[in-house]
């Protein structure tokens, strides 16, 4: 029973082994302790590393940079409404689920990848701002917990079964999730713009 | 002539009060901003799906045609979303925008990805049901495909540049840069 269990849902059990941690570690005050000490590498990537020193001389390169987060973020969002809006029925009626997300989870995956670094770089060169930030931390906290959804829950259960044998209240849960998170990731973006 | 004309109509706009309270009111702006650049996710995103599934290199078992016409409405809600966030965003700053070589650039590559998008379904219809089910599409959509994919990048990465200062008219002094900027009153100084 157990080893089944571990084997049919191991990626699952890890995330919350992950965010169970977390929790701990939150509880034994472990984030505040080690907080401060994170300014000093804060510091160094934005005034001694090749990417803050790059992305602070140049102008143009940072603009550019930028603009190519922006577009691996659109690209990520239409992936993200054309399958989650699939799973909610409201498009693409006409295509199975299963060819739909299948097919474009490989364009996810790159894109997610450019947008995380290009946003390494575009942070990095205001390093010791985001620092400060409460949003900096929070869309970081969204994008790994948006991360962790799609790699160890979303895909694993879409890809287990075909989704008729799925209820269709969890298909749609899994939708809803989805965009909130990575809406929640592009508007603490835009947010941190603002700041 | 053209410039003179632009700035004039800017700074008729600009003289507007509704204008003003746009710029001033701090939410104002950033919503409108926001709900611009978080639009992409809409109407770009949903365009290099179709793009990139011209390639081939997307849905391949998924026919074309049905990409193409089931993205159609969401995209064209973005881009009706993003026009409008857009023409706002020039309302609240028309005399700086008119004057920004990056907004003119942008608006040349929009005219352009507009006549290549008019031209790429002309050309997905004359074709239509010939190669819809191959999993790469005809060269010369392949080609609209690429072109579309790069002005776009364009058009997002002039948009970036715009709130940058490098060539605003205050800190150029070549006279070409300064008429494609639409710097009137630096061209008349000089």
């Amino acid at each position: 029973m157990f080893s089944l269990l571990l084997n049919q849902y191991r990626r699952t059990l890890i995330l919350f082994l992950v965010l169970a941690l977390i929790i701990i570690l939150e509880m034994v005050q472990f984030r505040a302790a080690i907080y401060p000490g994170l300014l000093p590498i804060f510091e160094w990537v934005r005034y001694s590393s090749w990417i803050g020193i790059l992305g602070t001389t140049y102008g143009s390169i940072y603009a550019t940079v930028e603009a190519g987060h922006l577009l691996s973020m659109a690209t990520i969002g239409g992936v993200v409404l054309a399958t989650d809006l699939r799973l909610l029925g409201i498009v693409f009626r006409d295509v199975p689920s299963e060819t739909l997300t299948r097919g474009t989870h490989k364009v996810f995956k790159l894109a997610l990848v450019v947008a995380i670094l290009t946003g390494i770089f575009c942070a990095a060169g205001v390093a010791d701002k985001v620092y400060y930030m409460q949003v900096f931390w929070f869309k970081m906290l969204v994008l790994a917990v948006g991360s962790g959804f799609v790699f160890f829950i979303k895909q694993p259960l879409l890809n287990s079964m075909p989704h008729a044998q799925i209820n269709p209240w969890l298909l749609r849960l899994l939708a809803i999730t989805s965009i909130l998170i990575w809406f929640t990731v592009a508007a603490t973006g835009r947010w941190i713009g603002f700041s | 002539m053209i410039n003179e004309l632009l700035l004039q109509f800017a700074q008729w706009l600009y003289a507007q009060s509704y204008s003003q309270m746009l710029l001033a009111g701090y939410y104002s702006y950033n919503w409108v901003e926001a709900t611009h650049v978080l639009t992409l996710m809409l109407s770009i995103g949903s365009l290099f799906i179709i793009d990139f599934r011209m390639l081939g290199l997307i849905l391949p078992n998924v026919p074309a045609s049905t990409i193409a016409n089931r993205l159609h409405k969401p995209m064209i809600i973005g881009f009706a979303i993003m026009f409008i966030t857009g023409f706002l965003l020039v309302y609240a700053k028309p005399v700086e925008t008119v004057q920004s070589l990056w907004f003119r650039i942008k608006m040349i590559l929009l005219v352009c990805a507009f006549i290549n998008a008019w031209i790429f379904n002309a050309r997905l219809k004359a074709a239509e049901g010939s190669w819809d089910m191959d999993p790469v599409a005809p060269k010369n959509l392949r080609t609209g495909a690429i072109i579309s994919l790069v002005l776009w990048c364009g058009v997002v990465t002039m948009g970036r540049y715009i709130p940058y200062d490098w060539v605003d008219c205050v800190n150029v002094e070549n006279p070409t840069i300064l008429w494609a900027a639409g710097c009137v009153e630096q061209l008349q100084a000089l």
